[in-house]
């Protein structure tokens, strides 16, 4: 047992004081880019329009600042919890590189392996992210004129894509599992298109994510919990 | 100075340097642990290298499509911001809604007139104030979440595994079924990756050597087969 000993009392106790100590630095880099409009060239906010802005962009997105992270800690973990809010695009990008990352070591989540490779695969993607966007930007204006208007186009399809093909990898495992939540969700996504649920604030955005989580790990443990329960034992 | 010289200036490209260089750092440091962890709790150098494989090819289509959406917020607030934007914390969905939001309180519209001193200030503010509620929160609460799933597993690694793959099928399931419900092109790209997904699972049961390239092959397919359409 010096393996859990490890992870549990030097892994993760290691990773928490960095992940934090970033996070707060992250907090302080964030506002950089507003204090240099100020500091030197004098352009600071309006301060009662900005309320208002703060207002408008917390009332559609301040449920996600919680939601977020606790919807997508089971996948992720505590380690990629840290780096996936500083670097976000987490749903389009982070989650689903932690997640093949898993498939091709044979790891499964939640186990500690899974959550070390997990870890792995998101730094990589940012890495690779980061990348690929600093290359953009300083290529920036020529690479825009320069991609015919078919490709740009195109390109909004390679999302939807992705999440269909995880899906089905995901979900070929535990067909039972993943075929109830789909339907469940697209019930729900149905409902929450046709307005059913706008009594409460900017759930369109959030409440989709939310429920699927939650109703498919309940869903999990009572479809297939006895079943690992006597293996266990 | 116009509102683009300043979005444009030496100044901003380094503030928001300094912020791009965190993310890699921190990237960097969480994979060299994670490299020095692994052997520790079982793991052999083989796995992690295919996960470094995998993860790579997984990130280039979401890369290039972030790319594109960094190309549009590009001309509307700049290089340096919208380079750091999508890099640190964001997504493109809620960069645009918030530079949005922050130009239009002083009566720009955004991407349509032209951009004031002022306005790119609003943006800035709003993209910042709008976004660091989930840094703040995700990172005073991961150990705390930490706690409350071992506590409801009872520390049961089984239930632990019940709870992870649970929640993936989850993720997936609600980003499938947003898709698929408008019933448009984005829904006909969703199933049709996921049948080709199927179907490049099934060949490289007999070629093995493509099935590290499965997803890639389904998706830019999917993508190509839509567009044509």
């Amino acid at each position: 047992m010096s393996n859990q000993n490890f992870y549990e009392n030097e892994y993760l106790p290691q990773m928490h004081k960095i992940g934090k100590l970033i996070g707060v630095l992250a907090v302080v880099c964030a506002f950089l880019p507003a204090l240099i409009l100020g500091l030197v060239y004098g352009l600071w906010p309006n301060p009662s329009a900005l309320a208002v802005c703060f207002v408008s962009a917390a009332s559609s997105f301040a449920f996600l600042w919680f939601i977020e992270p606790i919807s997508y800690y089971p996948v992720v973990g505590p380690v990629g919890t840290y780096m996936a809010f500083v670097s976000g695009n987490i749903s389009n990008m982070r989650i689903p590189c932690a997640s093949m990352a898993q498939v091709s070591a044979g790891v499964e989540p939640g186990t500690e392996k899974g959550s070390i490779i997990a870890t792995i695969g998101m730094g990589v993607s940012i890495i690779i992210n980061t990348t690929i966007l600093t290359v953009g930007v300083i290529g920036g204006q020529a690479i825009l004129s320069a991609l015919p208007e078919s490709i740009t186009s195109a390109l909004n399809y390679l999302l939807p894509a992705l999440f269909g093909a995880l899906f089905v990898q995901f979900g070929i495992k535990n067909l039972k599992l993943s075929g109830i939540v789909l339907v469940l969700a697209c019930v729900l996504y149905v409902a929450i298109n046709a307005g059913v649920f706008n009594f409460i604030p900017g759930a369109s955005n959030w409440l989709g994510t939310l429920v699927c989580v939650f109703g498919a790990i309940a869903l999990n443990v009572v479809l297939n919990g006895k079943k690992d329960s006597k293996k266990e034992a | 100075m116009n509102a683009m010289q300043i979005a444009n200036s030496m100044p901003m490209w380094i503030a928001c340097g300094i912020a791009v260089v965190l993310v890699i750092a921190q990237a960097a440091i969480f994979v060299k642990k994670a490299f020095e962890a692994g052997p520790k709790v079982g793991l052999t150098k083989e796995q992690m290298s295919k996960a470094v494989k995998s993860s790579a090819l997984t990130s280039i289509g979401p890369s290039i499509v972030i790319l594109s959406g960094m190309l549009s917020l590009l001309i509307s607030v700049g290089g340096p911001m919208a380079w750091m934007r999508l890099s640190f914390i964001g997504s493109v969905m809620f960069e645009s809604i918030a530079a949005g939001i922050g130009t239009g309180s002083v009566g720009v519209a955004l991407g349509v007139d032209e951009l004031t001193p002022l306005a790119l200030t609003m943006a800035v503010w709003t993209m910042i104030l709008g976004s660091i509620g989930w840094i703040i929160f995700s990172t005073f609460a991961a150990d705390k979440m930490d706690k409350v799933q071992k506590k409801m597993s009872g520390g049961n690694s089984a239930m632990m595994g019940l709870i992870s793959t649970g929640a993936m099928v989850g993720v997936f399931g609600s980003m499938v079924a947003q898709r698929v419900v408008p019933m448009n092109k984005n829904a006909l790209a969703t199933v049709l990756g996921a049948i080709l997904m199927y179907v490049m699972m099934q060949v490289s049961k007999k070629v093995p050597a493509l099935k590290e390239w499965n997803l890639t092959i389904a998706i830019v397919a999917a993508m190509v087969i839509v567009a044509v359409i």
